[in-house]
């Protein structure tokens, strides 16, 4: 049996706008996605900012309901049994609210634990024993409000983890972190994998999700664009060569007259204070360079550099931009 | 709540006491609690008396009681009936919905650290009282007493719940909140005798668990009452409390499945 499984997942939000005229517009958050989660499997739901994932996993935690649609959590549905399904799950929706700030971190652990009925017994040595996975077992008699960003974060790791699910969902572990604190909790997250948890977690970073999962679904816009192992995304990128580009000031026809060109695969843009990286993709690699700066005629132009594709090649093709 | 086992009851019992342990240690250093707890009883404590001083002595004990249940009603309709959407605001409501604990059993927690709190109020209204003013004051049947308060602790818990519930339905909380205080001291008699209002009113006092736990409170306190008219209060206390529990029950299984369609657990 899968840990985790989706079936064509809608969600819509009717935000109500204006207080006096009461219009209702429609988001849809998550449009029609379906997959699966293997036991023991780091499978990685990767997109910008908006494409649903927050939502794709608070429906999964029970914490929303969709609008149609289904998943099931080792076989219970996260509607109908969500009783079923909440001692076996664990999950952290990113970012620092979400815990007593005016307690300690052990306190706010103690706490969770009799939320989840771990016994007082067990709880005793569990606690000390996450701190120290997290890193956090010099701080853990500190209140709350005093911690940085990423200890929160890891806090938010530890209570997930209080009554040892076999499933954990972790949404954006390392958003806003410091590239520091964001290794110290990806390093958590390897840590996880290797006691054989199922993790499903979400981010916006490439690299994190190259780095950490097995398999990776691209969302974009509520939607799945891609779905494999990140060797197979890159096939997508495979016969193509970026090459970079350094602008100053372009004008937006001259990008519409690459843009038409037939050899440019894809084409983004990059605005780096006063100037522009444009990252082609091309199968004609370097010598595409000579027609490329032929259309950029008159323009200022920086380096330029050929290079193979990486995973965020293909990350920037499937959603068709730098993700922001 | 007739399905649940023992076994699930130990665990509830566990989750009761710690809510109740976290929130009394959040609070203590809050300084609006500080206020509704224990100046705001003491303020309408010594007017009362000021005003009242000509009364006698067996008005003193009213007026203390009086305005320790004032105390303990702002602070369930202002704390407790703010305990879910502070949570919101937290961002820990989502977490607590989605633990497997029933979120009226943490609701209980939280109203329990509240009440207790404010009966610390009554305590220190009576023993400044008596203290600073010089008057004897002294409690008629202590045991009935004793009894009383233990009923009107869970009879305000359990009350708790529903107007915890009854707030999150209603978005105008503040209206609510600010519209119920004065009347519910007025109709359940804290500060004097229902017997002054006129008629129609007696039926709506006798609908709100507070003039029960005032009226067996005064009793016992003065000495006015009967056995049976005070344990009459009581049965009714209780009575009440189980209708709160089964209503929570329901009240809450409806809320949070809108808040869950809505997406209001979370401020977005
Ligand atoms: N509670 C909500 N009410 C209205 N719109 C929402 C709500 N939550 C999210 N959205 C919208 O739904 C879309 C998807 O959001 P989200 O799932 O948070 O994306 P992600 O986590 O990938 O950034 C966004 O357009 C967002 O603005
Ligand atoms: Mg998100």
């Amino acid at each position: 049996m899968n840990a985790i499984e989706v079936d064509n997942l809608r969600r819509i939000y009717r935000p109500v706008m204006g207080i006096f005229r009461r219009k209702v517009k429609e988001i849809v958050a998550v449009d029609d996605i379906s997959f699966y989660v293997k036991p023991g499997e780091l499978f990685g739901i990767l997109g910008p900012n908006g494409a649903g994932k927050t939502t794709t996993v608070k429906i999964l935690v029970t914490i929303l309901i969709p609008t149609s649609g289904s998943a099931r959590i080792q076989g219970f549905d996260v509607v109908r049994e969500a009783e079923k399904v909440r001692p076996r799950i664990g999950f952290i929706l990113g970012g620092e609210r979400g815990l007593y700030w005016r307690l300690s971190g052990v306190d706010n652990l103690r706490y969770f634990a009799s939320l989840y009925h771990v016994d007082p017994g067990i709880s005793k040595s569990r606690i000390p024993y996450l701190m120290e996975l997290v890193g956090l077992e010099d701080r853990g008699k500190e209140k709350v409000e005093g911690y940085s960003r990423g200890m929160k974060q890891r806090l938010h790791i530890a209570r997930a983890l209080l009554h040892d699910p076999d499933i954990l969902f972790l949404d954006e572990p390392s958003i806003g972190l410091d590239p520091i604190g964001a290794r110290e909790v990806r390093e958590v997250v390897r840590n996880l994998q290797a006691e054989k948890k199922t993790i499903l977690l979400t981010t916006h970073y490439m690299f994190e999700a190259d780095a950490l999962c097995q398999r990776i679904a691209v969302i974009n816009h509520g939607k799945i664009v891609a779905l494999d192992t990140p060797e197979a995304l890159k096939e997508v990128v495979k016969d193509l060569h970026i090459i970079e580009v350094e602008v100053f000031g372009i004008p937006s026809e001259v990008i519409e007259r690459l843009q038409a060109k037939g050899f440019i695969e894809n084409l983004a843009v990059e605005n780096v204070e006063q100037r522009q990286v444009l990252l082609i993709q091309t199968a004609r690699g370097s010598e595409a360079v000579p027609d490329i700066l032929a259309i950029l005629n008159g323009l200022r132009v920086g380096k330029i550099s050929v290079r193979e594709p990486t995973l965020e090649d293909a990350y920037v093709r499937l959603v068709g931009n730098k993700g922001e | 709540m007739a399905s649940i086992r023992p076994f699930y009851l130990t665990k509830y019992l566990r989750v009761i006491a710690s809510t109740f342990e976290m929130t009394f240690r959040q609070t203590v250093k809050d300084a609006f609690i500080l206020f509704a707890v224990l100046f705001q009883p003491l303020i309408i404590a010594m007017l009362a008396l000021w005003m009242l001083k000509d009364k006698g002595g067996q008005y003193i004990i009213f007026v203390v009681i009086g305005s320790g249940m004032t105390g303990l009603w702002s602070s369930l309709l202002f704390i407790s009936g703010n305990g879910i959407t502070v949570e919101r605001w937290m961002g820990t409501l989502e977490s607590l919905v989605a633990a497997p604990t029933p979120i009226q059993v943490v609701v209980i927690g939280k109203n329990l650290a509240n009440v207790l709190q404010s009966l610390g109020s009554m305590v220190v209204s009576y023993i400044l009282v008596s203290f600073i003013f010089g008057y004897p004051l002294s409690i008629a049947q202590p045991w009935l007493f004793l009894i009383s308060l233990i009923i009107t602790v869970v009879s305000f818990v359990c009350f708790g719940i529903i107007i915890a519930s009854l707030f999150i339905l209603n978005p105008d909380v503040q209206r609510w909140q600010n519209g119920l205080e004065f009347p519910v001291y007025i109709l359940c008699g804290f500060l004097f005798p229902i017997a002054l209002l006129p008629g129609w009113t007696t039926p709506l006092s006798y609908l709100l668990t507070p003039y029960w736990a005032a009226l067996a409170l005064h009793a016992s306190a003065q000495g006015t009452g009967t056995i049976a008219n005070i344990s009459f209060a009581w049965g009714v206390m209780l009575g009440y409390s189980i209708l709160y529990l089964f209503l929570s029950k329901r009240l809450f299984r409806v809320i949070l499945k809108k808040a869950r369609v809505d997406a209001t657990l979370s401020m977005h």
